[in-house]
């Protein structure tokens, strides 16, 4: 503005001198202005292709940056390709059952040798068949004895199922001790288990061997039911009552192979029921009970009621130390083609954990009702001494005065006197025990 | 008269029908109870006063697992010894290892101590890693982050409630941290033995060296070799203390502390475990009064 001012004033004080001089002027600065808008608009057309160019830059770099990352990526690709197949595409490690492998061996002093402890009956209960091949399982020999190494497999199938193996392998022999499925997934408190497996009449007869406390059968087992217990092919349906105290009734239907006790085959002929509860007597003190049948017939066509019941009160001392007294009776009413016979045992047994290495125990056996004419003062002491160095190895020594033995043909009865020293371990994901 | 009485007796049920919880030690029953008050039914399967590894599995504790909603654990396999014969004896699929209702608190904790070989050789080793975060209060916000999700899944008509339950217990424990963290300042660098790697995430966290163990493995009972040659380590490392569960033996620590000078101090390893420990607060104020005082 006073730019302008100043020109004008300029020009009126030039036009006041010399009129040509002012023409002159004012075409020269025409002239002037002209010009400097030339260079104004050169200049904005340069700065305008600048800023074009800066953007172009700016978008090359990027692109640039980004080829490169492109490279990087390719070669690690290319590195980590390789032409031979070293990876496991279908690799099932992880579906892998759990593996468990149990091992029991014996070394035994009897004062019976071992030909005449083969031929063993119990008077009333057995009887000795010099044609048969005797059923002994463990700790047969007097000397040394290898018992069986165990294998048990568990795996999960499935949403809806479980499976679970256990092989038992004898020096000779290879036995399928147990092999099921168990439903995982049933609503209201029910379960389902089907294929061969040891049945949950009373108390120990669905306990393995490897988990006894002492390591013979007790003698009302053997003597009902033969050394393998209920052991059979068939299904089983438990159901946990919702109730605040634990109920569960189980109910089974198996093929009947036990031919001690069953064994008829011309159909599946074995049907068994239970019922068990448990409830604390104090903090520290749990009681478990059970009732049990098992109705069946046997290999002479009639029928057989087996009744069971057992009671365990487990009484924990500390972490590591416990009181546990466990006793079952077993009831049994078989019909034969020679009439009604009625026959009972029971066992009861005290074992003290001391601490987390060392138990101690003693049981009784008693058969002490038989069939007429036939001995009722059949039974048997046993006292043991375990040490456990480690959770899965464990170490019994036991002694058995036994009077329920008669040997061979000529119905001599015998006490027998034993004393064995065992070892059982459990190797591999072998799953923890129940009560 | 009588369908209305019926009604509402029936809308009471409804109305008191409460989410069964399951926990399988107390700690753990605390967190849920804090987070799910009173919409919530906490049991709790283990006894403070016995070693959480080895809680006898007793069938009395069926019924509660059986009638779960949901189901606690503290998992890393401390309770590998006694909760899945219960499991399996319950039949009910909803706390079924592996269903949305079993709850692993261990997931929710960063695993210290994780064994580079895994053989029983070394004992009774864990191979996820050390299972007794429990010990270290700074474990307990983010349980009970993860049980509120847990709960807020599996109940979702009072997940507003959990998540608000929540926010006050965080805030409160946030607060209480403060005083622990102050408190247990005072013993950082100071040199412990302890009988079992019990206390390994609380000793971490606040700069205490645990040196030894009174086991020599993990779940083997102390021998004389060991217990002499640990006699040795601490006059010589001049260390003068040692942390005693409350379930184990503990002649042994009170042989090498006659031996040693050091002085045996029992940790509670959860909440009511000695008395005076009956809230998750007094647990951890116990253990910081009786390392730091």
């Amino acid at each position: 503005m006073t730019k302008k001012i100043i020109l004008l004033s300029m020009a009126a004080s030039v036009s006041l001198f010399a009129q040509s001089e002012l023409e002159e002027v004012k075409a020269l600065l025409a002239q002037q202005i002209k010009t400097t808008q030339a260079l104004q608009k050169r200049l904005e057309v340069l700065e305008k292709k600048q800023t074009k160019q800066a953007k172009i830059a700016k978008r090359q770099a990027r692109t640039i940056r980004e080829t490169k990352k492109q490279i990087a990526v390719a070669k690690t690709q290319q590195e980590e390709i390789p032409t031979v197949q070293t990876t496991k595409t279908f690799d099932q490690k992880s579906f892998l059952p759990d593996i468990a492998l149990i091992l029991d061996g014996s070394a035994v002093g009897r004062n019976v040798d071992n030909s005449t402890y083969e031929t063993y009956y119990m008077p009333g209960f057995s009887t000795y068949d010099p044609s048969a091949e005797a059923e002994i399982p463990f700790n047969k020999n007097r000397g040394f004895n290898f018992n069986y190494a165990e294998l048990a497999l568990h795996s999960t199938v499935g949403p809806y199922f479980d499976a679970d193996a256990i092989f038992h392998l004898h020096p000779d022999e290879f036995e399928i001790e147990e092999a099921y499925i168990t439903s995982r997934t049933l609503p209201y408190g029910l379960r389902a288990k089907a294929g061969k497996f040891r049945s949950e009449f009373g108390r120990i007869n669905s306990i393995h061997q490897h988990a006894w406390k002492f390591t013979s059968q007790p003698l009302a087992f053997e003597a009902l039911l033969g050394t393998e217990g209920i052991n059979d092919a068939g299904v089983q349906l438990q159901w946990v009552l919702p109730t605040d105290t634990y109920l569960m009734a189980g109910f089974e239907a198996m093929q009947g192979n036990n031919d001690v006790s069953f064994g008829d085959t011309e159909e599946n002929n074995l049907y068994i029921g239970y019922l068990k509860s448990s409830f604390d007597l104090t903090d520290t003190t749990t009681l478990l009970a059970g009732t049990s049948i098992a109705h069946g017939k046997n290999e002479d066509g009639h029928n057989t009621d087996l009744y069971g019941a057992d009671l365990t009160i487990k009484t924990a001392l500390d972490s590591y130390s416990s009181l546990l007294w466990q006793s079952e009776l077993l009831y049994r009413d078989k019909t034969t083609d020679s009439g009604s016979e009625k026959q009972a045992g029971y066992y009861t047994q005290l074992v003290y954990q001391y601490d987390q290495n060392w138990a101690a125990g003693i049981r009784y056996d008693d058969l002490f009702k038989n069939i007429s004419d036939q001995p009722d003062d059949l039974d048997r002491y046993t006292a043991m001494l375990e040490y456990k160095p480690f959770e899965f190895t464990k170490f019994r020594l036991q002694y058995t005065y036994d009077r329920s033995k008669a040997f061979g043909t000529d119905d001599q009865r015998k006490n027998i006197s034993e004393i064995l020293l065992g070892f059982t371990i459990e190797a591999g994901a072998h799953g923890a025990h129940a009560f | 008269m009588k369908k209305t009485t019926l009604l509402l007796s029936l809308l009471s049920t409804v109305v008191f029908a409460q989410f069964n919880v399951v926990a399988s030690y107390p700690y753990l029953g605390r967190i849920v109870k804090a987070v799910g008050g009173d919409n919530v039914k906490v049991k709790v399967l283990a006894s403070p006063r016995f070693d959480p590894h080895f809680v006898i599995p007793k069938p009395s504790l069926i019924p509660a697992i059986a009638r779960a909603d949901m189901l606690v654990a503290n998992g890393a396999g401390l309770e590998i010894g006694w909760l899945p014969p219960l499991l399996k004896s319950a039949n009910n699929p909803k706390v079924r290892i592996s269903s949305t209702g079993f709850v692993d608190a261990s997931h929710a904790i960063r695993l210290i101590d994780k064994p580079k070989a895994v053989s029983r050789a070394y004992g009774d080793v864990h191979p996820e890693g050390n299972p007794h975060f429990n010990s270290d209060p700074h474990n307990i916000i983010p349980i009970a982050k993860y049980v509120t999700k847990k709960l807020s899944q599996l109940d979702i008509s009072h997940a507003q409630e959990y998540h608000h339950n929540l926010t006050q217990f965080a805030t409160k424990w946030k607060r209480f941290l403060k005083t622990f963290d102050a408190q247990m300042k005072t013993c950082k660098s100071k040199k412990v033995v302890q009988y079992h790697e019990l206390y390994n995430y609380l000793l971490k966290r606040y700069g205490i060296r645990s040196t030894a163990t009174i086991e020599p493995l993990p779940g083997i009972a102390p021998s004389s070799k060991h217990t002499i040659a640990l006699i040795q380590k601490m006059k010589k490392e001049n260390i003068k203390m040692i942390l005693q569960d409350p379930y184990h033996e503990k002649k042994t620590a009170h042989f090498i502390a006659a031996k040693t000078g050091a002085k045996v101090t029992v940790i509670p390893h959860d909440v009511g475990a000695v008395s005076g420990t009956d809230t998750l607060k007094t647990f951890y104020e116990t253990i910081a009064t009786r390392l730091c005082h």
